[in-house]
């Protein structure tokens, strides 16, 4: 109890104190809770069948049919493999590649040329994705530009896009293609913040430029790297559905139908609003689960974590 | 420094996670605010007590409705909104009512649709196909309270339309739902030449240089597509469209048809039949396998939109495929003149297996086909306006407006014969009839109204593209086509999950055994999975509803 009361008097004390602060903060809070925490109630659809002329509210249960239509889907198995395979793939290939930009964009001397690699890594994040698809579907063409350099080397032409096994290389590396520089800028902002002085008592020391790398530069960015690998954590089940459905066709189902994709045909196509939210309802509490996983993980390990 | 980024990213992190959230929970108005215009409007129309009698136009009232559609594709480019449409500004100064357009992004109206459903608000008229894109049909679209039940408003105040109905009670049968509600405005292509317009396209001044004929048979099309491929240098004799599906026309029987089947449910022998299970599939499978390996299908053929088939035409690599007579014929004619003044592009029959054969299928659409209708929405508190409006088009005026637009604009009588002018047929902004039509007319795409003849007869400029219709008539599709049936709002979303699957592994099978993924044997085992997938319940939902619709 008196735990309680002197947290509250110390808040009042700190309310007096900057009052004005705390006036300025209304309007992020009600953004919060306005936009974020309220429609949080309107997941409840995931447990209804959803009518919108009965609302919310008026709409009649329907508990967890629609978990278990997604969970008892002839596609579940193939789907839920395909969604992690892509993640997991993507974190083990895309994601350390805006790290290595960073670190060899860090030891380039030249400005010039250091400001124009960043520029052009970073251009392809600003094309649209429906223009990227188009360029990757016209360059993964069995007349293509990459399957006429393969002729060049005497290898036959083949449309990559119709080959299942293929489906996960093209999208990863395209993947890293159009976010490597984007990516790069945190921890190009982190390598900044490095302390200059490491760098001349190691130098003092006999450390040449790879030695400086390993023991300076990369442990200096390692909290970074850890909360990056936190969030990409938390989005491991989230593909997006845009590329895949721009990307994919029946012959790479196998491959490329991931959850997302399975509940745009199904569920918007379908108008299944309730389906559709049971599986993004899904979709979250494993994300979530992964989060504090990985977060509880790299606070034991690294010491640096979100919370 | 490390701090306030650490700060910064639990609230990106906090924002992330709850987007989902938001975008599923922000609809929750349940009611029914869209016509707040409309107040002004009531009992203000001209002969509220005399129903069923004409109406006269225009209308006199100042309601104003919203009006939920689609732009037709074809003027995707050429005007940005409705409002910018001569038809529909003129549409409503010939009826009387004012409209304000909503319409979705072209090519995206059942997304659309299904956001603005999801909302609750919603507009007073929709232009939109509730038999087809709308899962559980109009009975399920009138049940939950989307759409109004018309059959007392027709009744009262369209008289125009019921004399139609009435008079022609095929039409009327397919128009209502199975316990004979109406729903919307039909489109109803007004004769038997409307209802044909694609089939297989060849390039006959390939098939002349090499003496060849039109080829007929399975056989004689191996050959050909052999020849442009040996002697014409064709990279992909034959190429198709396989967006959304792969050779998406060949949904209506083409080629698969030689062997009996085509690639949905169609009806023989008093049975409900599904394609992709039966026997003859697999020899079409085969068949497309053996001309995938030889090169005689386009490489791409998984991915092909209508852009690469385009350019596969264009280009000379292409020398046949499967298309409309004015979007196929009509516009790759003009494409490969430009580079090869010489081509002449004719429609081929549907391939049988043996020579002499009536292609079992092919496309042919129904009198009513459930496209570019319009319903009235139950935010519209008081419709009379509205029925009488969307009357307009089946009156002799508005037939007149709807199929060939303004006199004196758009067309002239010549001893009666309305003939659209060279505004439209030579246009002078370098508009092809295809596109200028649409400003001043729908007769040539669809909308509330029944289609006139007098329109393909002008539409289809080249005697090729009037030729090849007549070709393409000669199937029994309409002996094995099934009419426009849906299951009951019960049954639909049960029909639908399964349809859903089984479409998708129908499009797997299909695929990775033409493109020699899977050996042709493996078909059995997919049938088998169909199967597992309760096939047999969506044979038996789909032989129940065409029982209700027989007994109609």
């Amino acid at each position: 109890m008196a735990n309680r009361q002197s947290f509250k008097q110390r808040v009042i004390r700190d309310f007096l104190l900057n009052k004005y602060l705390y006036v300025m903060m209304i309007p992020v809070i009600a953004y919060y809770v306005i936009f974020h925490y309220a429609p949080m109630y309107g997941a409840v659809i995931a447990f209804k069948d959803y009518s919108p002329m009965k609302g919310i509210l008026g709409s009649d249960w329907a508990g967890l049919k629609h978990f278990q239509d997604f969970f008892n889907s002839y596609y579940f198995e193939r789907i839920l493999k395909n969604t992690i395979l892509i993640s997991v793939y993507s974190l083990l290939f895309e994601f350390p590649m805006p790290i290595l930009l960073a670190l060899m964009i860090n030891e380039v001397r030249n400005r010039t040329f250091k400001r124009l690699t960043q520029t052009i890594t970073y251009m392809p994040y600003f094309i649209s994705l429906v223009v990227i698809c188009g360029i990757i579907t016209d360059f993964t063409n069995a007349d293509g530009l990459i399957n006429r350099l393969f002729m060049l080397l005497g290898y036959d032409g083949q449309a990559m896009l119709q080959k299942p096994e293929l489906f996960r290389p093209i999208y990863i590396l395209s993947e890293i293609w159009q976010r490597i520089g984007w990516e790069s800028i945190i921890y190009i902002a982190a390598l900044m913040n490095i302390d200059q002085e490491q760098y001349e008592a190691a130098r003092m020391d006999g450390a040449n430029r790879f030695k400086q790398m390993i023991h300076i530069t990369l442990p200096g960015i390692v909290p970074i790297i850890a909360i990056m690998l936190i969030l990409r954590m938390g989005n491991l089940l989230n593909v997006g559905f845009e590329k895949i459905i721009l990307l994919y066709n029946p012959i790479t189902y196998e491959t490329a139908d991931v959850i997302s994709s399975f509940v745009y045909r199904k569920g918007l196509l379908e108008f299944g609003w309730s389906y559709s939210s049971a599986v993004g309802l899904f979709n979250s509490v494993i994300n979530l689960v992964l989060l504090i996983t990985a977060n509880y993980i790299s606070r034991k390990v690294s010491k640096s974590s979100l919370w | 420094m490390k701090k306030v980024l650490r700060s910064s990213l639990i609230i990106v992190l906090l924002s992330t996670l709850l987007i989902a959230c938001s975008s599923q929970g922000g609809t929750s108005n349940p009611s029914n605010n869209g016509n707040k215009d409309n107040t002004g409007g009531t009992n203000t129309s001209p002969q509220t007590e005399a129903g069923g009698e004409a109406t006269t136009y225009p209308l006199k009232t100042d309601q104003k409705l919203t009006y939920w559609g689609e732009i037709t594709p074809n003027l995707v480019g050429v005007k940005a909104s409705h409002q910018d449409v001569p038809f529909f500004q003129d549409w409503q100064k010939k009826t009387g009512v004012q409209l304000q357009f909503i319409a979705p992004p072209s090519g995206q109206g059942r997304e659309a649709m299904n956001v603005l459903l999801a909302s609750g608000d919603l507009p007073d008229l929709f232009e939109f196909n509730f038999l087809g894109d709308f899962p559980g049909g109009p009975e399920r679209a009138i049940k939950e309270g989307y759409i109004l039940k018309l059959n007392d408003l027709i009744d009262q105040y369209a008289p125009n339309l019921k004399k139609f109905l009435q008079e022609n009670p095929d039409i009327d049968k397919m128009v209502k739902t199975d316990s004979g509600s109406y729903y919307t405005f039909p489109f109803i292509r007004g004769d038997d030449y409307l209802k044909v317009f694609q089939g297989p396209i060849i390039r006959k001044d390939w098939l002349d240089e090499l003496g060849l004929p039109v080829p007929e048979t399975i056989d004689e099309w191996t050959e050909t597509l052999r020849a442009f491929k040996e002697k014409k240098g064709a990279s992909a004799p034959f190429s198709v469209v396989s967006k959304p599906r792969f050779f998406n026309d060949s949904g209506n029987g083409a080629f698969i048809g030689a062997f009996g089947v085509n690639r949905g449910f169609y009806q023989e022998d008093g049975q409900i039949k599904f394609g992709p299970a039966e026997p003859g599939f697999k020899e079409y499978l085969k068949l497309f396998r053996e001309w995938y390996q030889e090169g005689l299908i386009d490489k791409n053929a998984a991915t092909a939109d209508l852009k690469a088939v385009d350019s596969n035409m264009a280009s000379g690599a292409t020398g046949s495929s499967v298309g409309n007579a004015g979007g196929g014929i009509g516009k790759w004619q003009a494409l490969i003149e430009a580079n090869d003044p010489k081509v002449v592009l004719v429609g081929a029959p549907y391939p049988v297996l043996n020579k002499g054969d009536t292609p079992k299928f092919g496309q042919r659409n129904q009198s009513y086909s459930s496209e570019g209708t319009v319903s009235i929405s139950t935010a519209l508190k008081n419709p009379e306006i509205a029925v009488r409006m969307l009357d307009y088009g089946y009156s002799e005026e508005g037939h007149m407006f709807f199929n060939f637009g303004t006199e004196g604009v758009s067309y002239n009588l010549e001893n009666g014969y309305p003939k659209y002018t060279d505004l439209l047929m030579k246009n002078p902004d370098k508009l092809s009839p295809a596109q200028a039509i649409p400003l001043y007319a729908r007769g040539s795409y669809n909308g509330p109204f029944v289609q006139d003849k007098r329109y393909a007869e002008q539409f289809f400029a080249l005697q090729t593209q009037r030729d090849a219709v007549l070709t393409w008539q000669k199937t029994d599709a309409a002996k094995y086509n099934l009419p426009p049936i849906t299951p009951t709002p019960e049954e639909s979303s049960e029909y639908a999950t399964i349809m859903n699957d089984i479409n998708t592994l129908v499009d797997e099978m299909t695929l990775k055994i033409i493109l020699g993924n899977d050996s042709p044997d493996q078909f059995e085992s997919y049938v088998a999975k169909m199967k597992s997938l309760k096939l047999d319940r969506a044979i038996e939902i789909q032989a129940a509803a065409l029982e209700r619709y027989n007994n109609r």
